[in-house]
Formats: structure tokens, sequence, C-alpha cells
């Protein structure tokens, strides 16, 4: 009777003990550090009593000795509730079953919704997933992380600008923005071509208009290049003048480049560790012990396990270490001029349009100073300098 | 003579030194809750227990407590405690030793 509940967990039973001499049986079993506790007589020659399941197995022991009889009546506890437990194991199995169908259920994907595409890029989206393995009915576990379908989405069609995936539960949503095509012009208003640069007029292909400037003219930015009004005065003719102009443009640049730089790289080394996470307990699953690289980086990808509708607080975690080292570069100044140089035209490049043409670059001015080589370097470059301008029919130009 | 020194001696510590005599001098020591409840330490074996009657052995002498309905709710060596409707509680001091 000092905690029941212990006795609970250990398992107790009723005894029924019958015969003469109950006292001194119960004396005995007391002096032999048996507890027995609810003792209750019935009758003359009957008390029943509980005691541990423990100590019931050995009691037999004692009735012999006396002249006892004993009869067990009921058996309570933890131990006799996981036999009977045993006994219906198949509601057990039945439930652990329905909790692992669910279970799994709810890491499979479901639906794959696409929004914002075209059929034909839907299409090749659909087929670009299927070889990713992202397919309804497959399991969310062994397949690409967000980040992985989208960068991989992006990468493989060449049709989409942008692609934003999410996982909504069981769904994955595609977001997508497809590179739009510039529109065929098919009728354009009335305009003129302007220079959008101070530039030297190189080459001209006009298809429409009348040309105001001709090649080797120098022109200021905004200065009218091509006419969209024909025919003589007071009887004009508005078109779209619409055409190329070529101009020898020029722009400067300004480059810094250190001659010594320090970067990391790594090694190809690298050491995989799975683990799940419980709460904030995280347990290795595979890939123990320490990471003996001195530098490294790591990448953690983590699942979470949804049951249901919810997200469990486990999750699995799967992390990639990848060993690095430092590693110096360093240029000669002739090197380093040289780089410069490349990241100036890439640099400038990224300004202009794809067909423009770096003609000649010039080092206006080079320094080097502080471990720096800094350049000033003048380029020149021919570029489509004709941007449409509209013409205003009430003040036609 | 010298039993009956030493029994003064324990006596006389347990009255100076606040001892609780029951510890000092082997004597049972019996709590009641109302008539409910009797907890019996420092007893020698039980000599008979009907739901009417329950007979104890002490060191010296015989605990004999009527009542109705009587459970034991433990018993352990020493200790018992008893669960009923206790009506009286009676020395039996004639027969030291008590009969089995």
């Amino acid at each position: 009777m000092k905690n029941q509940w212990i006795e609970f967990l250990y398992g107790r039973v009723i005894v029924k003990v019958s015969g003469k001499g109950l006292e001194r049986f119960l004396n005995v079993l007391t002096r032999d550090g048996l507890h027995i506790w609810n003792v209750k007589r019935h009758g003359t020659e009957t008390i029943t009593f509980k005691m541990r399941l423990r100590d019931a197995k050995n009691i037999r022991i004692y009735a012999r000795k006396s002249d006892c009889s004993i009869r067990f009546l009921q058996r309570s506890g933890v131990p006799f509730l996981f036999k009977r437990l045993l006994k219906n194991s198949g509601f057990m199995i039945g439930a652990a079953i329905f909790l692992f169908i669910i279970f799994f259920l709810s890491n499979v994907i479901w639906g794959i919704e696409i929004k914002g595409a075209k059929p034909a890029t839907e299409y090749k989206i659909r087929k670009e997933l299927d070889k990713m393995g992202v397919k309804i009915g497959k399991v969310q576990f062994f397949v690409d992380n967000v980040e992985g379908i989208q960068r991989k989405l992006t990468n493989n069609i060449g049709d989409l600008t942008w692609v934003g995936v999410e996982l909504n539960g069981t769904t994955y949503h595609l977001q997508v923005v497809e590179k739009n095509e510039p529109k065929k012009q098919e009728h354009l208003a009335p305009q003129n071509l302007i220079a959008k640069k101070k530039a030297i007029i190189v080459k001209m292909f006009i298809e429409n208009g009348q040309k105001v400037v001709d090649i080797h003219d120098h022109v200021e930015e905004g200065q009218l290049l091509v006419s969209g009004s024909f025919g003589q005065e007071g009887k004009q003719e508005l078109v779209a003048a619409n055409g190329e102009v070529w101009g020898e443009t020029w722009y400067k640049s300004h480059v810094k480049l250190p001659l010594v730089t320090k970067f990391h790289v790594y090694t190809g080394k690298e050491k995989r560790k799975h683990s799940i996470l419980l709460g904030k307990l995280e347990i290795p699953v595979w890939g123990f012990g320490k990471t003996e690289f001195k530098e490294f980086e790591t990448e953690k990808d983590v699942r979470k396990i949804h049951f249901l509708k919810w997200e469990l607080p486990i999750s699995y975690i799967h992390k990639t270490i990848r060993e690095r080292e430092p590693f110096t570069r360093e240029y000669t100044n002739e090197q380093a001029e040289q780089i410069a140089l490349e990241l100036a035209k890439k640099d400038i490049k990224n300004d202009l349009d794809e067909d423009a043409i770096i003609k000649d670059e010039k080092i206006l001015h080079k320094v080097i100073k502080n471990g720096k080589v800094i350049l000033d370097i003048h380029f020149k470059i021919i570029e489509n300098i004709a941007v449409g301008h509209p013409i205003s029919k009430e003040t036609p130009e | 003579m010298a039993k009956k020194w030493s029994q003064r001696i324990r006596n006389w510590m347990a009255n100076k030194m606040d001892l609780p005599q029951d510890v000092m001098m082997d004597l049972p020591r019996i709590t009641m809750i109302g008539q409910i409840h009797v907890y019996i330490e420092n007893h020698r074996g039980l000599l008979a227990f009907t739901d009417k009657e329950l007979r104890l052995l002490l060191k010296k002498g015989q605990l004999l407590i009527k009542g109705k309905s009587f459970v034991i709710k433990t018993i352990l060596p020493e200790e018992i405690l008893l669960e009923g409707k206790i009506d009286q509680v009676i020395y039996i001091t004639e027969n030291p030793g008590g009969t089995k």
C-alpha cells in the first residue's frame, strides 16, 4: 500500500487462502518481507488478500509448508494488461498500420499546380519534373528540396525567367514567369528616331523614315536622327520611322583589383551526416564522429515530416560537410592589369545591348597602390543609338 | 535487580532527554483515527484475525481489538494498519508470550 501505482505497474493479485493456521501463515509471509495488504476474512477458514505479482510467484513454497491451500482470484496491473494487449494485438497492429498509412500518405506528393504558364511551357515543366522524379504519388523525402527543384527548372527550361516553387502540405505550387518574347510591332504609331547618347554615327540602316543625319556626324543626346514625317510643308505624311543607327559612343570605367586575394576553395572532400531532429534534440542516424576537417562549410537540408496537414516537430536532416581550404591568388602587375581590363569589359557589357561591339579600349590612367591596381579605361563602343520617340499630332516636327 | 535498574535508567533517559517512550522501551505505538483506523507499530506477530476481532502479540502480553468489518490494510513484520469499525482496544497481560 505504500504506493499503489508502483504496485499497479508491477502487477498485483488477489490471493484466497483457506485452511488452518491462517494467522501463522500471514506472519510467516510478512516476516519474509512479502508485501500483503487488504487482508479480509471470509468465514472461519478463508481469507483473501492482495499481494505483488513477484511475491505471488513464491507463495506456493510457503503454502506447502503450512496446511493452507491457495487460489488466485484476480490479477490486475500492467503485466496483465500487457498480456491482454498481446492477446488482442490485432487492434494494436491495426492502429499502428493506420497511423503509418496516414503518415505515409501525408508525405506523398498529391498534386502539382502550375500557375502562370502557357500550356506548352506547362507541358515542358511537367516533363522536366517527371525527369526529376517529382510526380504525383512519390514520397517527398526522395525528391529534391524546393530550392533544388527551382534551380533545376530555371536551368533546364529556357522559356522560364523565374519559377517559384512552394510546397504547401502535399501539393507543389509552381508560380511561373515566362520570358516575354518581344511582341511583334504590328502597327507603330508615328515616331521619330532620336539618339539616346552622344555619339558619332558609323552606320545607318533605315527601313522607314527620312534620315536627318549622316555617317560621321556628331550627334548629341536626344538629337533627331530619323524623321517620321514625309512630304512637303503643309502636306506631311506621318510614319513610324524605323531602323538602326549605329554610333560610336564612349564610356569610361574605373576598376580596382587587389593583387592578392584570399578566398576559400573546396577540396572535394566531404562528409555526409543523417540525423533525426525531435523537437530540439538531434539524434544522429548515420555518419558519426567529428569532422576532421580544419575548415569546412556545412550544408543542411531539413525535411519536415507531416501528419495530415500538420508539420510534426520531427524532421529529417541531411548534412553535407565540405572541406575547404584557404587559397591565395596573386597576380603580377601585368596579369592584374589584364584581368582588370577584362573585368571592366564585362562590366561594360552588362550595361550595353547584346549586339553592341567594343571597338577599342584605352587605358587612361594606371596606378598600383596599396596592393591594388586601379585602372581608368576609356572604351569606344559601337552600338545602336536609335530610340523611338513618338510624334504627337498636334506638333508635327 | 539489574533488569529493574536498566528499566529505570531507560525510563529516566526517556523522561530527561525527551525521547519517545516507545523507542526507548519497546512498547507498541497505537495510533487511532477515530473509530475507523488503528495503526499499531512494534507488534510481534498476528495471533488471530477475523472480521470482528484482531489479536496481536506484543513484547509483553497481547493486544486485542474488537469491532466490526475488519480489514487489514497493510501488514508488515512490525506494523499493522487495521481498518473497520473499532469498538474496543484491550491489553491482555495475564499470559505473557501468548498462545499460538
